[in-house]
């Protein structure tokens, strides 16, 4: 991990109320799952840094996807080719690989698209099921589908796109089509995460969930991140943020 | 030129810059990113008599320049601190405080007897939380209270004992006064200010706690008049904290009567900021032509 200067180089709106940044640093190789901590410089207002996961990291060329959501969004989207950022990372413990004989299933809902697109990415091979409230809230969908070896599965609420539904029902309809050990990996609301940790289990697969929590610093000095787990609190910036799902105590 | 700052009998600081207790943890990540030996000295997260485990989430929100926490006081515990956690901070060419709190002064004085230990340079006692024996009412509240708390932990150790002030009072003058009767040697001032942030769509508290403490350069101008206010009336030294982000600020501080600086929230979005902040102080004696730092600190030329 390091603190370094980054240049936009491009930053557009991809989906509604979603930017995708390209930004020149160098970063250490990074694993899918691992976040960066982005602020702007010279100003203290935002304050904090904002943690955003690594879409995907290559020759010195960073790419981040973000929803504007807030202030520091906000700002963060107005940045311009050629400004400067300040970038922290990468940080984090990412995704572990699918093992050889395992069956590797993407499940991303909400903003929860990065990380997993990043691993989908990585792995080439798999299926992947993006779930969103709308068609016009799936981002990059294009490239999803020209991902070689990658099985892509939409479902959105109103049906505009894909299968009508939710993301966790095409996970369940899914799993009862593989016959042979699985690993699910999964980011997006809470209640998404619970639902693909109870089907793990029902299914017998391995669970790897990427938790978002607010965070203050990203690299586990002040104990904001807190998540219970069955081996008490950890900090979802430096135990996580990818957790076995079967460790997580997911509360009601 | 000479940039240390004395504190008390025995613990004289290299510099007067010092990392704020719950903004560093305890020490291993930043020396992962810097030698800590670069500081005038660590203060740790405050510890408890037992592990504790904090409150809800979220524990953190964002406000105009500066931030929310209700981190709830999440630590591991003081045996374990001086277990696992303090000889790693002893490898280090630095001055060790340790921040704790208790339940109840017999807890104060009980946790002060443990870390009088080698290793410790000095122990800092935060007393913005509740006596939860008394109803709940914070011992930096009342001056009586906090005098005898004070006299008690002075009685159980040998470190120098600094006290870290409460800003939510009246006359802030008072519990210094009351704090150094009791036998404190040096007064932090002061701790984060109760606050809170409520989103609007949902009408609901951003904090898992309702409500936190203000921190961050929002809060600076008032730590300044706490620190000048102070300064005046105790004898005692006087440790800034409260917004400091940059060499000027520390100027700022010394010149309002602090003899040193923590920087809290700024280190967590700069990790770097600590050599920043020296570099910048000695260039900006150099220019000045200082030769020691006591010659800025408590020199601030009013009307
Ligand atoms: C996340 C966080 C945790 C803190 N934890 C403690 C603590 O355990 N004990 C304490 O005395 N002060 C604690 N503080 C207060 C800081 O040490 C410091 O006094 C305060 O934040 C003001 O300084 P700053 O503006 O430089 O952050 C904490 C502050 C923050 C932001
Ligand atoms: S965000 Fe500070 S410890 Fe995780």
């Amino acid at each position: 991990m390091k603190d370094c200067n980054a240049l936009v180089k491009d930053n557009r709106l991809v989906a509604q109320d979603t930017c995708l940044m390209t930004l020149a640093c160098e970063l250490s190789p990074f694993t899918p799952g691992q976040f960066l901590m982005l602020r702007l410089t010279g100003t203290c207002d935002p304050f904090l840094r904002r943690p955003l996961a690594v879409l995907s990291y290559r020759e010195g060329i960073v790419e981040i996807l973000y929803k504007v959501i807030g202030r520091g969004t906000s700002l963060l989207a107005g940045k311009k080719k050629g400004e400067e950022l300040s970038v922290l990372g990468p940080l984090g413990k990412g995704f572990s690989d699918p093992r050889p004989e395992e069956e590797a299933v993407y499940v991303a809902g909400g903003t929860g698209l990065p990380p997993i697109l990043a691993l989908a990415e990585r792995m080439g091979r798999g299926s992947l099921i993006i779930g969103a409230r709308t068609k016009d809230d799936i981002p990059l969908w294009e490239r999803m589908q020209n991902i070689g070896g990658v099985e892509v599965t939409a479902t959105t609420e109103d049906g505009s796109l894909g299968i009508r539904g939710m993301a966790t029902q095409a996970l369940n309809d899914l799993l009862k089509t593989v016959h042979k050990p699985c690993v699910i990996y999964a980011c997006g609301p809470t209640g998404m995460l619970k639902t693909a940790a109870s089907l793990a289990q029902v299914f017998g697969a391995r669970c790897e969930v990427s938790i978002e929590e607010r965070m203050a610093c990203g690299f586990g000095v002040c104990s904001a991140c807190a998540v219970r787990t069955t081996a008490g609190n950890q900090k979802v910036c430096t135990h996580g943020p990818v957790f076995d799902a079967s460790c997580i105590e997911w509360g009601i | 030129m000479d940039i240390s700052t004395r504190l008390a009998p025995g613990l004289c600081l290299k510099n007067p810059i010092l990392s704020a207790s719950g903004t560093f943890a305890y020490g291993e990540e930043f020396a992962r990113m810097f030698d800590l030996s670069l500081l005038g000295g660590v203060v740790t997260k405050g510890l408890s008599l037992h592990p504790k485990e904090g409150n809800p989430t979220p524990r953190v929100c964002e406000t105009s320049c500066g931030m929310l926490n209700a981190i709830g006081l999440e630590n591991i515990g003081v045996d374990a601190f001086i277990a696992q956690k303090l000889p790693f901070l002893g490898t280090f060419d630095t001055e060790v405080v340790v921040n704790f709190f208790g339940t109840g002064e017999d807890e104060y004085a009980h946790m002060a007897q443990k870390l009088d230990i080698e290793g410790v340079s000095a122990i800092e006692m935060n007393v913005s939380c509740p006596n939860i024996k008394k109803g709940g009412i914070e011992f930096g509240k009342d001056p009586k209270i906090l005098n005898r708390l004070v006299a008690q932990v002075r009685q159980s150790t040998t470190k120098p004992l600094i006290v870290k002030l409460s800003p939510m009072v009246t006359h802030i003058g008072e519990m210094a006064l009351a704090a150094q009767e009791g036998g404190a040697d040096a007064l932090t001032c002061s701790n984060t200010f109760p606050a809170m942030a409520i989103d609007e769509n949902t009408w609901k508290p951003i904090l898992g706690n309702i409500t936190g403490g203000l921190s961050g350069p929002a809060v600076k101008p008032i730590a300044l008049r706490i620190v000048w206010e102070v300064s005046r009336q105790a004898a005692i030294p006087v440790i800034a904290s409260g917004g400091i982000t940059s060499w000027r600020d520390v100027v700022q501080f010394l010149l309002a009567g602090a003899s040193a600086v923590e920087i809290g929230s700024f280190s967590l979005r700069d990790p770097l900021c600590f050599g920043v902040i020296i570099q910048g102080l000695i260039r900006y004696m150099h220019d000045n032509s200082l030769e020691s730092i006591t010659e800025i600190i408590g020199k601030l030329r009013t009307p």
